[in-house]
């Protein structure tokens, strides 16, 4: 007790503190830009001014949104409270060397990971070795569509982002941050095919997902927000809460001092924050992880939280990935159109191994990749088998496990030709082609030859290529994937692939499946 | 006092806890002062014949300092309250120490950076500009990789590390790092599953790494870069001595280094009940995790054993630099350097003390983390004895590392911290 009079007297006769000073410090508004999810913090704000003298007046914004706003040099706030600054550390750093970062410290945190009905979970894990729910199970049962997810939207949420950070990290499977080379491939289609509903705030896409909780599986979000709706009583059954065995992305709310001018109200603030017994309140209140590693935490809040994914350090890398899969209504499911060659060499082992791999790609290679990789709900798959001529060509749209079983049909068929007339089969998948495109601008199609041998009857490489220039521009722009095979010419299908802005993979060093899965995903 | 502004990249560090007294609301404060206060200001000639509290009818000094994970000791309670005695109280802005040194430091008493590199930026800078500047070293104390039990006992499992001689009996708290294996695994993209963590219960499909702050901001982070250009290019040569060299020598580490958007505050991530998921191996000072094991000792009576320490096999001593701006700020200097009672304080911290010659103070410290309860460990220089590039090098390297711009230096300034377990004072 001495020892807290004589430094409470010592500070009174400063009259400098803020605990011991009967004279409350200068009391202070500041404006916060805010991530909206902080909304949940407004209990907390009341005690601040209280103790701190100091008011915020909260400016809510999305994440991403509120990042955009943050221009170095034109800030319009005194401090930014964020969910994460990684975009916008992404930001600065791309806009050139000489700005300075405003100072910056973490809050709390909580990892963006996936609450899952029981049933589901269930099933999941079933089917797991190991039993550890991975995202590419996630992705596996979506493009499967047995499993429909809420998400929120990464263009202006810090949830959403995070979400799709750790999705494609985890499809990229290098151990490692993505790299450009890791997001130019397409690899998310299957997942984002289990994307049922969308909001711009964490906040919303709980609401809807209480809404419609009959007819979803799950919802991406925060641990968090997660815990605190299985504890308010909307769900009828509480979500189970997976962290991805391949990792998670965390956030750590950084409150950030835009305005040097008000560092000692930030002083104030970030000090009663990180106080023992704010930060436990905190936790109580949000069921967000203290950033004092000293609070025990919860009950609930003892789970681990996995392994955190490394997070790209370029901004190209998370604007192509918010290109690419930012926009919900982005794009209509896929069409791709097979070129199998059914000449006489095919038969036998090597026919098995093209019926193999379209088991594969169906959904029977368990693999990390060939679940990310396989074909999904909603994608449209067209055979066309060939030999001298085309032998046959159909095509389904993939909508359930019948499908599926008709797909192998298509391959199943034990009719091979005596000759080989690739040009010619591809000269007629692009007229094909040309229809799509034309019947259905935007439609995103791609075609993928497959031979064994090289061209014996129709018409040669240079005539396709006469005709392929000639064709209008819609058609020229789909790309053909050539898949060499047994004893297949190299130079001319490496040619024509790139004749169409495609590539030709080599199936002779590799096995089958893994040429398809290369082409479908970039991955080996 | 106006305090210029800088971004925070903090370097590991250790929370130190506030007392909380802010929460209490200003009526109950007074219920409970007014009446103290009477009796406490009649008592007020006994309290300071203890010595214990600042005479009130003297000034304080509130100096203002600038420090990455050095504010460790500032923040400490115990070396608050004797700062008090001597009027002094400091008022510390957060910042990487390489941060410290690029930017404006014109309204600080005093900087505190980590390593010598960044002191050399400032003193050079100061001493060019005829600006008051000096220097102090009150202790050193080195890098090293702080982990978790079972990684620890993976890499040993994979003969990457192996249990320090003098650990003491029961499990090692201290394991030696084969720096070169450690890399070439990094090198060979290995993951945690490849080398067996799962052995030990535990999945991380993540890429082997050490995750550390900023290395555009930090010194840990920019000693850790030296050392593992020192073991990726081999002892022959040991520091580069060209520009080219220490460009080509940059770029042949860049991919060993690779950690993606570096996180703030790795150390005490690393502390917290989530760290082994989020931060398995951090890149710190043992001064950081001596520290922690002293308090979690004194809390529960026990040593935290999950929590361990790799000593880079070449060891890398960092000597953090005092370096006073104003007057005001050079009697603090000269009070930690020489004040009995800060240098202890300062051994208790985890510091490796330095004497008057530079010299590491005997061996103080194991004797007091023996009186502790806590291994010692080993101080011995079996290191490989290894010295940091010239600060022209390094920040050349940690430009082409960082993808950040490297700070104007001049050609002949050394950042030639000397390692080995004693090194040596320049000048």
């Amino acid at each position: 007790m001495t020892g807290f009079i004589a430094v409470c007297l010592a500070w009174l006769w400063l009259g400098a503190a803020s605990g011991c000073s009967p004279g409350d410090p200068d009391p202070v508004t500041l404006r916060v830009l805010a991530s909206s999810e902080l909304a949940d913090m407004r209990p907390l704000l009341e005690d601040l001014r209280r103790d701190t003298g100091v008011t915020l007046e909260m400016d809510y914004r999305g994440t991403v949104d509120a990042s955009n706003a943050l221009v170095p040099g034109h800030y319009r706030h005194d401090l930014a409270w964020l969910s994460s600054d990684r975009y916008f550390q992404l930001k600065v750093k791309a806009a050139g060397h000489n700005i300075e970062k405003p100072l910056s410290t973490s809050i709390m945190r909580s990892p963006v990971v996936v609450g899952m009905k029981p049933a589901t979970a269930d099933r999941l894990r079933r089917a797991t070795p190991g039993g550890q729910i991975s995202w590419a199970d996630v992705a596996d049962a979506s493009a499967e569509g047995s499993l429909k997810f809420a998400m929120a939207d990464p263009r202006h949420t810090n949830s959403g982002l995070a979400a799709l950070v750790g999705v494609a990290t985890a499809a990229a499977g290098t151990g490692g941050a993505l790299r450009a080379e890791d997001v130019s491939c397409d690899r998310l289609r299957g997942f984002f095919a289990g994307h049922a509903l969308t909001e711009d705030s964490s906040t919303r896409l709980t609401d809807g997902f209480v809404r419609r909780q009959d007819d979803l599986d799950a919802l991406i979000t925060y641990e968090s927000e997660l815990l605190s709706l299985n504890s308010g009583g909307k769900l009828r059954r509480p979500l189970e809460i997976v962290y991805p065995k391949d990792g998670m992305v965390l956030s750590d709310y950084p409150l950030l001092l835009l305005d040097p001018a008000k560092r000692a109200a930030y002083d104030r603030m970030v000090d009663w924050l990180k106080s023992e017994p704010v930060q436990k309140k905190i936790m109580e209140r949000t069921l967000r992880r203290p950033i004092d590693p000293a609070v025990p935490r919860v009950p609930v809040l003892r789970e681990p939280v996995g392994n955190a994914l490394y997070f790209p350090d370029r901004q190209e890398v998370v604007d192509r990935l918010l290109a690419d899969y930012g926009d919900p209504q982005r794009d209509k499911p896929a069409q791709v159109i097979f070129l199998l060659d059914f000449s006489g060499s095919m038969r036998g082992e090597r026919i098995a191994k093209v019926r193999a791999t379209f088991d594969g790609l169906s959904g029977a290679d368990d693999s990390r990749s060939g679940k990310f990789v396989r074909f999904y709900r909603g994608e449209s798959l067209t055979v066309m088998r060939f030999g001298g001529r085309v032998l046959d060509d159909r095509s389904l749209t993939y909508d359930g496990q019948r499908d599926l079983d008709r797909l192998r049909g298509f391959v199943a068929s034990d009719d091979f030709d005596t000759s080989t007339a690739i040009w010619s089969t591809l000269d007629r998948a692009y007229t094909k082609v040309a229809g799509i495109v034309r019947d259905h601008p935007g439609q995103a199609v791609s075609i993928v030859l497959m031979t064994d041998g090289e061209n014996n009857a129709g018409m040669n490489l240079d005539a396709f290529i006469s005709r392929h220039e000639a064709r209008p521009q819609p058609a020229r722009a789909v790309r053909t994937y050539t898949i060499r095979y047994g004893e297949a010419d190299t130079k001319e299908l490496d040619r024509a692939a790139r004749a169409t802005g495609g590539r030709m993979i080599d199936a002779t060093a590799q096995s089958l499946l893994s040429a398809f899965k290369e082409i479908r995903g970039c991955v080996k | 006092m106006v305090i210029g502004e800088r971004p925070v990249i903090e370097e590991p560090r250790l929370a130190v806890r506030r007392p909380s007294s802010s929460l209490w609301s200003r009526r109950s404060l007074l219920i409970i002062l007014l009446p103290v206060l009477a009796a406490v200001l009649t008592g007020v000639a006994v309290l300071a014949v203890s010595g214990n509290i600042l005479l009130p009818f003297e000034r304080v000094v509130t100096l203002e300092g600038k420090m990455a994970s050095k504010r460790d000791f500032f923040e400490d309670e115990e070396v608050q309250r004797l700062l008090l005695k001597h009027h002094i109280r400091v008022h510390i802005t957060s910042s990487g120490s390489r941060e410290v040194a690029i930017g404006d430091v014109a309204s600080y008493d005093f900087v505190f950076p980590s390593g010598q590199p960044a002191g050399d930026l400032i003193t050079s800078q100061r001493a060019a500009k005829n600006q008051y500047v000096k220097v102090h070293r009150p202790f050193v104390s080195p890098i090293v990789l702080a982990t978790y039990r079972e990684y620890a006992e993976t890499l040993r499992a994979a003969g990457i590390a192996t249990p320090q001689h003098a650990s003491g009996k029961g499990r090692p708290l201290y394991y030696v790092l084969d720096m070169q294996k450690f890399l070439t695994s990094i090198d060979e993209k290995k993951r945690w599953n490849d080398i067996g963590i799962q052995n030990l219960g535990i999945t991380n499909a993540n890429r082997i790494l050490a995750q550390g702050p900023d290395v555009c901001g930090s010194n840990s982070a920019g000693t850790y870069l030296a050392l593992v250009a020192f073991t990726w290019h081999g002892e022959n040569d040991e520091v580069p001595d060209t520009d080219t060299e220490a460009d080509d020598r940059a770029r042949a580490i860049k991919h060993l280094l690779e950690q993606g958007l570096p996180a703030a505050d790795v150390f005490r991530t690393y502390l917290s009940p989530e760290g082994k998921g989020i931060a398995p191996v951090v890149v710190a000072y043992e001064h950081q995790y001596l520290t922690y094991q002293v308090q979690y000792q004194a809390e529960s009576m026990e040593l935290d054993s999950q929590r361990v320490l790799l000593y880079p096999d070449s060891q890398f001593v960092t000597q953090p630099q005092f370096i006073s701006l104003t007057r005001e700020g050079e009697r603090l200097g000269e009070l930690i350097t020489r004040d009995p009672e800060l240098r202890q304080r300062a051994m208790e911290l985890g510091f490796r003390i330095l004497d008057p010659s530079g010299e590491v103070a005997g061996d103080q410290l194991s004797r007091f983390l023996r009186q502790r309860h806590i291994p010692v460990p080993s101080m011995e220089g079996d290191n490989t004895r290894s010295s940091m590039p010239r600060l022209r090098f390094l920040e050349r390297m940690i430009s082409i590392v960082g993808d950040c711009p490297a700070a104007g230096t001049s050609a002949g300034t050394s950042a030639g911290t000397s390692a080995g377990t004693s090194p040596g004072l320049p000048e």
